[in-house]
């Protein structure tokens, strides 16, 4: 019965602090052990002015065992699954405590979006892309968190944004193989697959090994 | 099917329809055997001097007693100077403790608190001591056995349980809480969750802080909260996470429920062991011997490379041949459909009373009298099909071989429930025939070689798979597989036998087959070694 009790009082502790900008409710009045929370993203962060949903499961064992935690909304960050949205954190796993609430995890992930971990990577090609490049990574992040994270408004112009940018890659990359004739999706796929955003135009060994792959 | 009700599945161990005749089995002479495999083994002598000359020092002692202790140590592997040792986590902990005293002397702080800081260097004594001469006062917070003077935020509390009115545990939100636990630092919650979290804790082998800062519980505190000797289970689990940290040197044992942890000091031996293709085995305290380097299961005459190959292998190709493997099959003769409930291979049929052979389906007769050609495979049949059929061919063929394989296993698993009644049968001799505890030992022994025969044989095949089967030395290697199978299922008959008066009777003949069929074990794990180092045996998948 402690559970229910708990998981009440950690939405009235929700409710009581309008400030931290944290929301968190039930799926369906009839079960509560499912829950969607919302923050918004960290200032001076690419994922700013997102407001971003995660999808919270509390376990039978709540509180002894940590809520299993997904992004519902797309995240381009290393330490996030770019495809699912499964998390990499510590606190809710094994360094899970009774004492971190919902909401506590919740800002956890705030701050995960603040200062992310690409050691310890979730999403390896994300994590390559912010390793490599810094600043292509941030504008990515930045445009995911426009697409995604920043309500109904933005998916109007979802159709329109060029999968190129999606995924950070150069547009002169694609561009120029495009002119030797391949398709665009293709070529998107294969830099993908290989993990290549830019490249150095003297670099011919790797132009080949694209040229390679998209040939198969 | 009509007749299917005509056989009986049997359940009890005194109802083997198949085995009913083990008598007409034609036994030879042991000497006869002797003499006809060293000619045997010599008719290709040109090639194989020194393969020669280790069966012929093997057969020279397959008249020596049972029980040679040189010789159980030529099956382990030849090699005799593997150094190891067997604990289980109870060994440990005792020595873990005799640690925490010894060092108690030179910390002069409580033993609990010894524990903790071992637990901590992961029962590293040597890491710890220096670190212990470098940050005595640090160490003792890092640990989490001092309080941290920096966090003052909590008014300090007694370590302990209290009893208090209406305290409301922030983690179960219950209010009216009457007792409740902290440690020094003043987190207080009530001792339901603090149980709860100890619980859930127990299994991970880590030190359990408290909830909110990095303060530890001893291991006295655990068993005061939980009323029980519960620190002995974080202890075990924190051994099991040691083990596995150490995964170099120590080795749990991979039997079901084996409790056995087996040491090696020192690995670098391990290279002259793969240089000779040799695997090292060891012997845990339970008597379970296994591959300290794969952690299987006895693979000889495969080495670890072919085993892990052929593991996965078998792991993806079974969800194909499932169907070819079911349990059952229909009497060649009557199409009775028959359930295999004994090690022997030699069925008869309930019904028809035809005798075939389990393996290949074929009449028992010409099986009895030589060794089993149904172990090789018939290459010439194939050589007739034509180059489209080939990837057929490899599937056909790697059937062949799992099916040989699968059944062994099969069998292997029926002589063990046959050991469960071995105990009995010598109950039975002691009290029937008035023999000697001691005396009904051969009994016990004769079921372990026949397992160690019946282990290398199943492996034998995994070894045929990779060989280039057009080289003289895999025919030889078949030829022993064959020699060992024949007498396998000699010793496997044997052992069927039920009346102690028989079985007293033919005491020679158990000594004789068991001394045979571990001769021939060896000579088939040499021949093996042989056929990896000289490079015949290829792993393809």
């Amino acid at each position: 019965m402690s559970r229910a009790k708990r998981i009440m009082k950690e939405m009235e502790a929700v409710r009581d602090d309008p400030e931290a900008n944290i929301d968190l409710e039930f799926v369906s009045e009839a079960d509560i052990h499912h829950l969607k929370g919302s923050f918004l993203g960290p200032p001076e962060t690419p994922y700013e002015g997102g407001k971003f949903i995660v999808d919270i499961e509390v376990p039978m064992e709540y509180p002894f065992k940590p809520p299993k935690m997904k992004f519902d909304t797309k995240v381009y960050h290393p330490n996030i699954s770019s495809v699912t949205g499964a998390i990499c954190l510590d606190i809710l796993k094994n360094a899970w405590s009774p004492v971190i609430t919902l909401k506590s995890a919740l800002i956890s992930l705030q701050a995960l979006l603040q200062s992310p971990e690409p050691n310890d990577p979730q999403d390896a090609e994300v994590a390559q892309h912010y390793l490599r490049d810094r600043e292509s990574f941030n504008k990515t992040a930045a445009l995911w968190t426009k697409l995604y994270a920043n309500g109904g408004d933005a998916n109007s112009s979802k159709g329109n944004v060029d999968q190129a940018d999606l995924y950070g890659i150069d547009q002169s990359l694609v561009t120029e193989f495009e002119n030797q004739g391949f398709e665009k999706d293709k070529i998107i796929e294969v830099l993908r697959r290989l993990g290549l955003k830019s490249l150095d135009p003297n670099d011919n060994e790797t132009a080949n090994k694209i040229l390679e792959e998209l040939l198969k | 099917m009509a007749n299917d009700e005509d056989y009986q599945y049997s359940s009890s161990d005194d109802d083997f329809p198949e085995q009913q005749y083990y008598e007409p089995l034609e036994h030879r002479d042991i000497t006869n055997n002797i003499l006809d495999d060293y000619e045997y083994l010599n008719y290709d002598t040109d090639s194989l001097e020194s393969f020669n000359s280790d069966v012929d020092i093997v057969d020279g002692m397959a008249v020596s007693h049972v029980t040679n202790p040189n010789k159980k140590r030529s099956i382990e592997g030849a090699m005799v100077n593997l150094k190891y040792e067997c604990f289980t986590t109870q060994d440990i902990f005792n020595n873990m403790l005799e640690k925490v005293d010894r060092l108690q002397p030179m910390f002069s702080i409580p033993r609990e608190d010894i524990i903790l800081l071992l637990q901590k260097y992961g029962w590293d004594e040597d890491r710890l001591l220096e670190d212990w001469t470098n940050k005595m006062d640090g160490l003792l917070i890092e640990a989490g056995i001092h309080i941290n003077n920096e966090q003052k935020e909590l008014p300090k509390s007694q370590r302990g349980i209290s009893n208090r009115d209406f305290f409301t545990c922030p983690i179960c939100c219950e209010d009216q809480i009457k007792e409740t636990y902290s440690l020094e630092c003043g987190h207080e919650y009530c001792i339901s969750c603090y149980r709860h979290y100890i619980e859930d804790r127990l299994n991970k082998g880590n030190i359990i802080t408290c909830m909110s800062c990095s303060l530890a519980l001893k291991n006295t505190d655990i068993d005061e909260l939980m009323n029980g000797p519960s620190s002995e289970k974080l202890m075990h689990s924190s051994i099991k996470s040691f083990v596995q940290k150490h995964n170099e040197n120590y080795r749990w044992c991979p039997f079901t429920d084996c409790k056995c942890i087996v040491h090696i000091q020192d690995t670098t031996e391990f290279v002259e062991y793969i240089r000779l293709h040799y695997s090292p085995y060891v012997l845990c305290n339970e008597s379970h011997r296994f591959c300290f380097s794969c952690s299987f299961e006895m693979h000889s005459p495969a080495d670890c490379e072919i085993t892990s190959s052929w593991i996965k292998k078998a792991k993806k190709e079974s969800d194909n041949l499932n169907w070819v493997l079911s349990h059952t099959k229909e009497c060649p003769k009557c199409s009775v459909n028959i359930e295999k409930n004994g090690g022997c291979n030699h069925m008869i049929c309930s019904s028809c009373k035809y005798e075939f052979c389990w393996i290949c389906n074929s009449d028992w007769k010409p099986h009895g009298s030589s060794f089993y050609q149904c172990t090789m495979y018939n290459n010439d049949e194939l050589k007739t099909q034509t180059v489209i059929e080939d990837v057929s061919k490899t599937l056909k063929r790697y059937t062949f071989f799992y099916r040989m394989f699968n059944e062994h296993e099969v069998s292997a698993k029926l002589d063990w429930q046959l050991g469960q009644t071995v105990g009995n049968k010598i109950k039975s001799l002691q009290e029937k025939m008035g023999v000697s505890w001691i005396e009904g030992q051969f009994l016990t022994e004769s079921l372990k070689i026949l397992n160690e025969g019946r282990t290398a044989l199943k492996w034998s095949f995994a070894v045929v798979f990779y060989s280039d089967s057009s080289h003289n030395l895999t025919k030889i290697f078949v030829d022993n597989q064959a020699l060992l199978a024949n007498s396998v299922e000699d010793l496997s008959a044997l052992l069927q036998i039920k009346s102690p008066e028989t079985i007293m009777e033919k005491k020679v003949e158990f000594y004789n087959k068991a001394g045979y069929v571990e001769n021939r074990t060896y000579a088939l794990m040499e021949c093996g070694r042989e056929l990896i180092s000289k490079g015949i045996v290829k792993i393809t998948n």
